[in-house]
């Protein structure tokens, strides 16, 4: 087992990108090795050690390494990106992209997540005790595919645009969404316990999961009657019929 | 500014050297016969030197460029270099940004690259691009197939207002040769159709895709332009489109040229040597179209080759995109050039397991492989529509080692042993073939061998060193070493000034761009502009004062001259 421990140095006020940050990046790896470790801060070409305090106990590969991140993270992006295994704990909030595209590993925010969070994840586990921003496990800008694998939780709210663009892997918001979850959805499952509007358009496969109050449903679903989902009773829908897709919406 | 590269094995197709050790002189941007004792001197070390490398089909800039940056942000993404003291930031790659189209041929070896379509009313547009594009000399070639006003003139038969028009258009564009693709088909996109072969009437023109093809090249070798009709044939990308290829290159035979050169140069064969009758018993014809290469002296072509992975096709083919938008449900561009043609572009990945895909990229190899000549048959991926241009050392070493590809085809669909001939060639290319094929062949198809693609007295001197030794590799068993030699030139000079070593840009001057200036009689000019004044006055959305490109769009010209001759015309 490897532990990094990072702190910032001072108040972070320009925006860092952080794809360095990762059990991948520092497994294996001294405490002066991590420091001298690239980083970007604005336009700005710096390292880790620059911008923070490094402690490391012990040394293990990627899969035995815990990273904590201790202080204020919230202008720092693109953490955990691509990671593969280990451990992460964010204690606070975090800047947008943390864990873009990760593959394994676990994640745990215990604050809230900017926009992008578990953007094109393909495994693993994202946590995210507080809330979580917009386009919460989406494809980014272009992307055919969002996430396509592993497990997003949220305990708290989500804005708008939950798992767009989502191929696989499963979504779930303890408490609301904002508008349009599950756009362009083809594939995995999203699960929202509070209230939420318009979920699934231009859905062609997957399916959402509402037992909140959808506010307002979109005119491309198709009622197929009722079903019970865990003992639980739901309006069935299938669509978005407009592009003959056979996403599986349903509500309470 | 005197440099001498000693102790080459240079490859130099038009002069006859192959392989042997040659010192090249340079002085003031050419390739001269000696220099003094004050050159300063490169000492290739017994390693590779070829001409610069000429490619005479890619999309580099214009209008449906952008549109592909545009709608993939995505791929604008991958490819991100940061900027250096030298060079602007790299992004993107099947749809790069203009400073790494520059900076990746150039490592390549490559120093002359020529856009193949542009509209003439988005003119603008690819010149504005084109002088960004750092490094490269440049030039585009101009959509002429399915404006209205060729049309008109065909249908009148009146060759002299057709000509008077194609000169005319290339100084409007700034362009620099005669681009055809789906004659007429643009056209009738316009109503939600398409042709479907040489001899489908477009309505309202009355004319006939044959008509168009067969006007062109006259006009075009009555004005003596450099290059010949650069022809996206009918049909393209349908099963089965492999007969009208053959029936459009049969008409080459009713022209004669008026230079050392083909009088129809048929592009992107990838797509234009397809069997069957739709994607489910789609097949190879790629070596009837080898046949006729080899019984033919007047046509020429390239591979445009298909390389796995992620691509962008864009094309001005309007309805051939939407039926590859309705294949992808993916994203999908259309345009409309008014009066002028349409284009589309749609994303694309080519995966190694999907029997189409594994049939195509077999199409291009066995071309180049069945084509005895290797000037008949220029290297190109179709940038970006194949699979990027920084491929070309893939394809080389493709071409180069048989090993390679039975490595390749054994991960591929089994489609490739059905339905293709390649898994049976055992071919393999030397450096002298692909000299030719990437140098000396593109050079000669655009006309510009004078000064292209190769290293006599007289030509520029754009030169490529790679890091191999030509008399100690075996390309067969060692292509992996090819690809990465291509892939990263030791040395790239261009007009005579180091611009890569070791694989880096070390300098970033302003190429040039090409463009022909033909001259037609005045009556002929004056008549045809009454029609063209009609058009803008009644059609056009724009001004006819706001159409031309004007001179400060193309800030380091290189006019070519050309104008009407007379030929006989059989
Ligand atoms: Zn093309």
């Amino acid at each position: 087992m490897q532990t990094v421990t990072l702190k910032p140095k001072k108040e972070i006020k320009i925006s860092v990108e952080a794809e360095n940050i990762s059990p991948d990046k520092f497994a294996g790896k001294t405490e002066k090795d991590i420091q001298s470790i690239e980083i970007w801060m604005g336009n700005r070409r710096t390292t880790i050690g620059e911008l923070f305090s490094v402690k490391v106990e012990g040394s293990a590969p990627a899969a035995d390494t815990k990273l904590v991140l201790e202080g204020d993270f919230s202008r720092v992006k693109r953490i955990g990106e691509g990671m593969s295994g280990g451990l992460m704990i964010i204690k606070g909030n975090v800047d947008m992209h943390v864990g873009a595209k990760m593959s394994g590993g676990k994640i745990t925010v215990t604050g809230n997540a900017d926009s992008w969070a578990g953007r094109e994840m393909k495994g693993g586990e994202l946590i995210i005790e507080g809330n979580a921003g917009y386009y919460l496990g989406a494809g980014y800008r272009g992307e055919t595919c969002g996430m396509r694998g592993g497990k997003i939780m949220v305990m708290g709210n989500a804005l708008d645009f939950v798992g767009e663009h989502m191929c696989g892997g499963e979504i779930l918001v303890k408490g609301n969404a904002g508008i349009l979850p599950g756009l362009s959805n083809n594939g995995g499952k999203i699960v929202i316990e509070g209230n939420t509007s318009r979920p699934g358009s231009e859905m062609a496969k997957g399916t959402i999961i509402v037992n909140g109050t959808v506010d307002e449903m979109m005119p491309v679903f198709k009622l197929e009657g009722t079903e019970a989902v865990e003992g639980v009773a739901y309006r069935k829908y299938t669509g978005d019929v407009i592009i003959s897709g056979k996403g599986v919406l349903y509500v309470k | 500014m005197e440099l001498l590269i000693k102790n080459g094995a240079v490859y130099d197709p038009k002069n006859g050297i192959k392989g042997d050790k040659t010192d090249i002189s340079i002085k003031d941007g050419k390739i001269v016969d000696k220099v003094s004792s004050k050159a300063s001197v490169i000492d290739a070390g017994g390693r590779l030197v070829m001409p610069g490398g000429v490619d005479a089909h890619s999309h580099i800039a214009g209008a449906k460029v952008n549109v592909g940056r545009i709608m993939r942000p995505e791929d604008t993404r991958s490819g991100l270099k940061p900027r250096t003291k030298i060079t602007r930031p790299y992004t993107g790659y099947t749809v790069p940004n203009v400073y790494a189209m520059g900076y990746r041929y150039a490592q390549m070896g490559y120093t002359t690259v020529f856009e193949a379509a542009q509209a003439i009313m988005k003119a603008r547009h690819t010149h504005e691009e084109l002088e960004e594009i750092p490094i490269i000399d440049k030039g585009a070639l101009t959509l002429f197939g399915s404006n209205w006003p060729t049309m008109d003139f065909v249908r009148e038969k009146n060759m002299d207002k057709l000509a008077a028009y194609v000169a005319w258009g290339l100084l409007a564009s700034r362009g620099f040769g005669v681009k055809v693709v789906n004659p007429g088909g643009g056209e009738m996109w316009g109503f939600g159709k398409n042709v479907t072969g040489l001899d489908d009437v477009v309505p309202n023109f009355d004319v006939t895709p044959r008509d168009i093809i067969v006007s062109l090249m006259k006009v075009n070798e009555m004005l003596g332009l450099p290059h010949s009709v650069h022809l996206h044939c009918n049909n393209t990308g349908k099963p089965g489109d492999y007969k009208t290829t053959l029936a459009s290159m049969e008409l080459a035979k009713q022209v004669r040229p008026s230079k050392d050169r083909q009088v129809l140069h048929v592009t992107h064969l990838t797509f234009n040597a397809m069997g069957g009758t739709n994607w489910g018993d789609f097949e190879s014809k790629a070596d009837e179209i080898a046949n006729f290469l080899n019984n033919s002296e007047n046509v020429t072509t390239d591979m445009g080759q298909l390389i796995f992975g992620s691509a962008t096709t864009m094309t001005a083919d309007g309805p051939l995109q939407y039926a590859n938008a309705k294949l992808t449900h993916g994203k999908w561009g259309n345009g409309d050039v008014e009066l002028e043609d349409a284009s589309g572009v749609v994303p694309m990945y080519y995966a190694r397991q999907v029997s189409v895909f594994s049939i195509m990229w077999a199409i291009g190899l066995e071309l180049a492989l069945l084509t005895k000549d290797p000037y008949k048959v220029l290297l190109t991926t179709d940038h970006p529509n194949g699979g990027p241009f920084v491929n070309y050392p893939e394809v080389i070493a493709l071409l180069m080692s048989n090993k390679k590809r039975q490595e390749e085809i054994k991960t591929l669909h089994e489609a490739v042993h059905k339905r293709t001939k390649i898994p049976g060639i055992e071919r393999e290319l030397d450096f002298n073939d692909i000299a030719i094929m990437t140098r000396a062949g593109s050079a000669k198809v655009l006309g510009l061998l004078d000064t292209k693609g190769h290293l006599g007295a007289g030509a520029d001197a754009d030169i490529a060193i790679y890091d191999i030794q030509p008399d100690q590799i075996d390309p067969s068993v060692e292509h992996a070493k090819v690809k990465s030699a291509f892939s990263s030139a030791a040395y790239t000079i261009k007009g005579g000034e180091i611009v890569v070593k070791d694989g880096q840009i070390v300098a970033t001057p302003m190429g040039r761009t090409f463009w022909v200036d033909a001259s037609v009689p005045d009556q002929h000019t004056d008549i045809m502009m009454k029609d063209i004044r009609l058009k803008f006055k009644n059609y056009y959305s724009i001004n006819l004062a706001n159409y031309m490109v004007q001179d400060a769009y193309v800030t380091h010209p290189n006019v070519v001259k050309a104008g009407v001759i007379s030929v006989e015309v059989s």
